[in-house]
């Protein structure tokens, strides 16, 4: 997954953890070997390499393909899993700013609208363009690994993959986990501490894969139109019925900057927590002390 | 978190169902999965009791079998295959004649019914993604005396990610051919058909909640009598006669309410009208509760009210219409039951079992009842089950 994972389980017997364990970390392999948008052998790197025929996928992918076209619907073409190229250019792994001629050239194999989407055939039309998907394949794994869970008979406990949380259930004696949410500037520190009995947490910020060039922050969270990083806010964090909607949630309101996507996460009447570059705090969730 | 999310919360949590929505999977009592079942079910009726009766008291008794199978054919389609046999005995309400205080008092079949019946179900499901999906089917049942066949064909269409459109319509032809007709003079052949088409619309309130609501109408031709029940007209006792044909509308909502992980609300509710005169209101509540360790517990309660046909009575004067029925089926009555329902899973195989006890009275019909009927039926149901999953 590329950042650190944590299960934390409360079950019946030690063999019993150990088993929900076991398939959690197989089913979140299996994602990420499927996913990655850093391996060369990645379904998505296969997405790439047939640019300009049609690629039949599985259902899987068709349901995160579907979801990622609602997403790009609803945020005016903001979020776009096409943005691959512009996200690689960005790489903090790379350690430094691209030019603009070499932004130019990414943004020609950007857009969705460059995509033919016919479930369940997907054609990219247009060889050089990537899908990166970022802020939503990470979230549906830590569902997928605590529905995984409760199917194995574990039902109390917490998947969190790089901070993104999807609960199992609350403890057993039915009292919610406490969960901390990231401090944006110290990413060891907790910012929040909140209950949470079960649903998701997800939090989309700029101190993740950012590249920091002469002091300067650039958010891996770039706007597919311009090419550029986005500006916005430090972190945003969201609560909702499932991990997946809570990072789209969370991803879309930074993609949308400060004024609007505070305004659109008020809409979506989700509790959520945003930190700006200042350090100012706003949103509804409560804080425990 | 609300009920009602906001617009654009409800697209995202449509949008994320296919993914993220084993809680609808679950609210849903009818599982996609491949698996077979099996079924063992009794259906006992209480016998009549008191002085109101004529002939043996002992009702109806059916033991029922059924077997069921889901599986995928190719990667886009699913197969259903249901089998059901069922053996009935037991004596079945004839008519009704006047007693003391022109109370009715029930003539009961002089013979003992015993009858087998033996039905296959089969559906095959198209789904082409994005819960747009066509299934056909078709059936046959067939006892001693009655024949019916059956054919099917529905469709779901997404109209965008929270609303989907269901409609279709089957039609069914069934064969009538009474036993001991001319020892009874009964009618010796008949025929009926029914043509039946729904409409409905399925909501996305929430990952946690969806509401549909249809429309069904009903139609159906030919003899529509029944001829093994008689009437009390004057000083004659005469067959049952009942329009030949009878036009049905039907209203249902129906409500998905997953409340936690592993607790779900069912809340259902259908009025209709016919062509006869008749109302009918019925709400049925159930919860599913998951427990620890693979149980769940399913308790739910249903209430039926009806009021009667236009010519309905426990007997008629010597000026009857043209047509009269006596059957109970056709008067004013409400029904009460409860069940509950328990179910354990234990890797891929699941032990179901469950009762069921229902109460019907005229005091709960539509509009009240003019008189009590001795034949409205109070039962118990009992059934085991076997299911394996095959993923």
């Amino acid at each position: 997954m590329g950042c650190p994972c944590a299960l934390h389980l409360e079950a019946d017997a030690e063999a019993d953890a150990q088993r929900a364990f076991a398939a959690v970390q197989a089913e979140a392999e299996r994602l990420d070997r499927k996913y990655s948008h850093y391996r060369d052998d990645s379904l998505l790197a296969r997405i790439a390499a047939s640019a300009g025929e049609p690629i039949e996928v599985d259902d899987e992918t068709a349901h995160l393909l579907d979801f990622a076209a609602e997403l790009h619907r609803q945020s005016d073409s903001l979020f776009d899993i096409t943005a691959g190229a512009l996200t690689r250019l960005w790489d903090a792994q790379l350690g430094r700013v691209p030019s603009a001629d070499e932004i130019a050239h990414a943004l020609q194999h950007v857009g969705w609208q460059r995509v033919e989407w016919q479930r369940p055939r997907l054609r990219l039309t247009e060889p050089g363009m990537r899908l990166d998907l970022g802020g939503v394949v990470k979230e549906y794994a830590a569902d997928r690994c605590a529905e995984l869970c409760r199917a194995m008979g574990v039902i109390a406990g917490v998947v969190d993959l790089g901070g993104d949380l999807a609960l199992i259930g609350p403890h057993r004696n039915g009292e919610s986990w406490i969960v901390g949410i990231k401090a944006p500037r110290a990413p060891g520190r907790a910012a929040a501490r909140i209950e949470l009995p079960r649903g998701g947490l997800a939090t989309s910020g700029d101190y993740e894969r950012a590249l920091i060039v002469d002091g300067c922050r650039y958010s891996h969270i770039v706007d597919p139109r311009t090419g550029y990083p986005v500006t916005s806010f430090a972190s945003v964090s969201v609560v909702a019925d499932s991990c997946l909607v809570a990072g789209a949630a969370a991803t879309l309101a930074m993609l949308m900057g400060v004024q609007r996507g505070g305004n659109w996460l008020r809409e979506l009447a989700l509790p959520h927590l945003c930190i700006d570059g200042d350090g100012r705090i706003s949103g509804d969730i409560v804080a425990i002390a | 978190m609300s009920l009602r999310p906001s617009p654009s919360l409800s697209l995202l949590l449509a949008a994320s169902a296919a993914l993220v929505g084993h809680k609808l999977a679950h609210a849903d009592e009818t599982g996609s999965g491949s698996g077979v079942s099996y079924r063992f079910n009794v259906y006992d009726e209480d016998a009549f009791s008191g002085q109101t009766v004529i002939g043996d008291p002992k009702r109806y008794h059916v033991d029922s079998q059924q077997f069921a199978l889901t599986t995928g054919v190719g990667d886009r389609n699913t197969l259903n295959v249901n089998a059901t046999h069922e053996v009935m005995s037991g004596s079945s309400p004839w008519y009704l004649v006047p007693g003391p205080d022109n109370r009715p008092i029930q003539v009961l079949s002089g013979a003992t019914i015993r009858d087998h019946r033996s039905a296959v179900q089969a559906s095959l499901t198209h789904d082409a993604g994005a819960n747009s999906t066509s299934t056909l089917s078709a059936s046959y049942s067939q006892e001693r005396d009655y024949h019916a066949t059956a054919l099917g064909a529905a469709r779901t269409v997404p109209l965008n990610p929270a609303l989907t459109l269901g409609f279709g319509a089957s039609f069914s032809h069934d064969l009538i051919r009474p036993t001991d007709a001319l020892l009874y003079d009964r009618i010796q052949r008949a025929e009926k058909n029914t043509l039946s088409t729904f409409g409905s619309l399925s909501w996305v309130l929430s990952k946690s909640a969806v509401l549909e609501s249809g429309i069904q109408l009903n139609y159906q031709t030919g003899y529509l009598s029944d001829p093994y029940k008689l009437v009390s007209v004057g000083d004659a006792v005469l067959a049952d006669t009942r329009p030949d044909r009878r036009s049905e509308a039907a209203w249902l909502v129906r409500y998905r309410y997953a409340a936690t992980s592993n607790a779900a609300l069912h809340a259902d509710s259908r009025f209709a009208w016919n062509s006869w005169g008749q109302h009918s209101l019925t709400l049925e509540l159930a919860w599913y509760q998951g427990l620890r360790d693979g149980w769940q517990l399913v308790p739910g309660v249903r209430y039926y009210a009806q009021d009667q046909a236009r010519f309905y009575a426990p007997f008629f004067g010597a000026d009857a219409g043209q047509y009269f029925s006596s059957d109970y089926r056709l008067g004013a009555f409400g029904a009460l039951s409860a069940n509950l329902n328990l179910r354990k899973r234990f890797g891929h195989w699941e032990f179901s079992a469950g009762a069921e006890r229902y109460r019907a009275t005229t005091h709960y019909a539509l509009g009240g009842a003019d008189a009590a009927d001795p034949a409205t039926v109070r039962y118990v149901r009992v059934f085991a089950g076997l299911d394996y999953h095959f993923d």
